[in-house]
């Protein structure tokens, strides 16, 4: 592995920056975030390493609003127009935290289903190498080792790179083709080493995945969810902080004669989100919505995909307003 | 155990096991130390749920809403912010009085919990309070059926615009850069519209993306053209009970622009504090003779 300090991390940045768009997760005006390292310099931001960002690395290959195509209607007659691809560069993302590799690896499930694979999320993905890092210090928030997530290794069909903190330098392993590349570029910085995996610190929350999908697939109409939806205000931050919430939709937005076809994040909590043509809501009041939020998570994703759409990053225990909690839920299912 | 919260209780049981409410709407402790949030009790043996720290910020009047068509009462407990938005929804007909019982609390300002977060729970002393409440001029709530404790002495009686001065001493160019780069920040989670007592539209236009007035791209303009419609909508009916600030996962001072219509409104048509009673007709809500009108 290549060993280099953390002092020279600005030397690392820059040099990844030559070639690359290189993208770092930072604190700009009271809001951590992934955020181009150029505009983090531009903006003076402070590089957070130590815990989670506020918004999830989800935007990168699902941004919140994405034009698909353009249309123009000029006398009678409709053309439609590719729209540029914006990436020129190669983009790499440095560090990624386990639980968001987990949940890009969710993401990659809906995204590059064989039986359909989205060519705008496609080609965001080869563009961009993921450097995964290890964290060895939870937040008393994390907890992202009971749902199924491995804090040694990360997943390695999103990983590229697997990075160790060892305390005063870091470790890079490549684990693709794209990472080796990556790493070829900031190797002159350091020096070859073998390196133990660190010890990780255990989580404070622990909670037990162990037959829940199957559990709550006869739950539906269980009176926990008349208790634990009342909590809720509808609001969409769960869904967006979430590394894994991709649900969408598509609309136009038309200006005149021209317009684009948009695909935007939709959040299940929002009562537009299952509205149907002639005022129909399947899903009328949060009780509905707070119950599809998770057994979607918990039960149906884990259906389709063999795995939990939820990677116990924590974001929404910290940042759910009225702190709507999913690890309680799971605790609660449980001893049902 | 903290005496408020044994009384809460003791009131919750009796107003339970009596029969004279249905549920009760309380705070109860949240995973973290630093998070207390709303729970509803419907019996007697539940009521040793319920809390009082100094982190149930979370305003529980909006609650009411969700049960307006339900027969008997609910009782919740009111601070002073509380209160004002149970008037502020009294006032926009939104609920009737003698479907809710409260229960008053003199509140003496909670913690930022934001704040709280970035620390461990030893150094909570240091934690100050939310802003909001370090201007707070009515602790006491305005409205309710019983009291618990005694009431707090105000910390302020004035309001506090120095925030807002200092909003309106920069140069427009300044002003539009603050903004800009704030509400770039803004994901339209409309956490700020949920918890705010005073957004109860039935049909919210931002609910409603086929009426064509914003789209669902989520960029700095229609950022800004939610914001700002938001904040003019509830101008002359902001309780500043600041939940909109507090819940923001991006962190933008909503509170201040809340606070320069509010500055304005006193400006123009003379001191107002909204959800006070429910008697006073809102400065946007009526007209007078009077009434400025330079741009006519």
């Amino acid at each position: 592995m290549i060993v280099i300090d953390k002092n020279k991390l600005t030397d690392l940045l820059d040099a990844l920056n030559q070639s690359y768009q290189v993208i770092v997760p930072a604190k700009s005006a009271d809001l951590t975030q992934f955020m181009p390292y150029d505009a983090v310099k531009e903006k003076n931001a402070e590089i957070i390493l130590n815990e989670n960002t506020v918004l999830s690395p989800k935007w990168l290959f699902l941004p919140q609003s994405e034009g698909m195509y353009a249309f123009w209607a000029k006398n009678k007659k409709l053309e439609i127009v590719d729209l540029p691809s914006d990436l020129e560069k190669m983009r790499i993302v440095f560090p990624v935290r386990h639980c968001d590799v987990q949940g890009i690896a969710c993401l990659d499930k809906v995204f590059l289903d064989e039986r359909h694979v989205d060519g705008q999320y496609l080609e965001k993905r080869e563009k961009t190498v993921v450097m995964a890092l290890m964290c060895n210090n939870p937040k008393d928030s994390c907890f992202c080792a009971s749902m199924g997530v491995d804090r040694a290794h990360a997943n390695n069909t999103v990983a590229d790179v697997q990075v160790y903190d060892l305390g005063s330098e870091y470790a890079f392993e490549a684990l693709s083709d794209k990472g080796q590349q990556a790493v070829e570029a900031i190797k002159a910085l350091g020096s070859e080493k073998t390196v133990a995996v660190p010890e990780v610190k255990e989580q404070k929350i622990k909670v037990n995945i162990e037959g829940l999908p199957e559990k709550l697939s006869g739950m539906f109409y269980d009176s926990i969810w008349d208790s634990f939806m009342f909590k809720c205000i509808g609001c969409g931050t769960c869904a967006f902080i979430c590394p894994t919430c991709y649900c969408f939709d598509i609309n136009n937005k038309i200006r005149g004669e021209e317009g684009v076809k948009l695909r935007t994040w939709d959040s299940c909590m929002f009562d537009e989100y299952m509205l149907m043509a002639g005022g129909h809501n399947p899903r009328p009041g949060k009780k509905e919505r707070v119950r599809n939020r998770f057994l979607h998570k918990l039960e149906y994703f884990y259906e389709n995909y063999q795995m939990m759409l939820c990677t116990g990053c924590g974001r929404c225990l910290r940042k759910c307003p009225m702190n709507v909690d999913i690890v309680k839920f799971i605790n609660q299912a449980n001893a049902k | 155990m903290n005496p408020i919260a044994q009384e809460m209780q003791n009131i919750a049981k009796e107003l339970l096991t009596s029969g004279e409410v249905t549920a009760v709407i309380g705070w109860e402790k949240g995973t973290f130390w630093y998070q207390s949030t709303p729970v509803m009790i419907t019996s007697a043996e539940e009521a040793d749920k319920l809390i009082w720290d100094e982190f149930c910020q979370p305003n529980l009047s909006k609650y009411l809403l969700d049960y307006r068509l339900n027969e008997g009462k609910v009782a919740i407990f009111v601070k002073g912010c509380d209160a004002r938005a149970f008037n502020r929804l009294l006032q926009d007909n939104q609920i009737e009085r003698q479907k809710a019982y409260l229960i008053g609390i003199p509140c003496p300002g909670m913690k930022d919990h934001k704040q709280a977060a970035l620390v461990e729970e030893s150094a909570k002393d240091s934690v100050p309070l939310a802003k909001v409440c370090q201007s707070c001029r009515y602790p006491n709530p305005v409205v309710y059926d019983r009291l618990i404790g005694s009431e707090v002495t105000p910390r302020a009686t004035e309001p506090d615009f120095s925030d807002v001065m200092a909003l309106e001493a920069m140069t427009p160019d300044e002003r539009y850069a603050f903004w800009q780069e704030q509400h770039t920040k803004c994901i339209r989670c409309y956490a700020c519209r949920n918890a705010c007592p005073a957004c109860n539209c039935r049909n919210c236009i931002f609910s409603d993306s086929k009426s064509g007035w914003i789209s669902k791209d989520v960029n700095t303009s229609e950022n800004q053209f939610y914001a700002i419609t938001r904040a003019t909508h509830v101008a002359g009916r902001c309780v500043e009970c600041g939940q909109c600030e507090m819940v923001c996962p991006s962190n933008i001072p909503i509170m201040l622009m809340n606070k320069k219509y509010i500055k304005d409104i006193n400006d123009l048509f003379g001191k107002y504090d909204a959800g006070i009673d429910i008697d006073t007709p809102t400065p946007l809500g009526h007209y007078k003779l009077d009434d400025p009108e330079e741009f006519m």
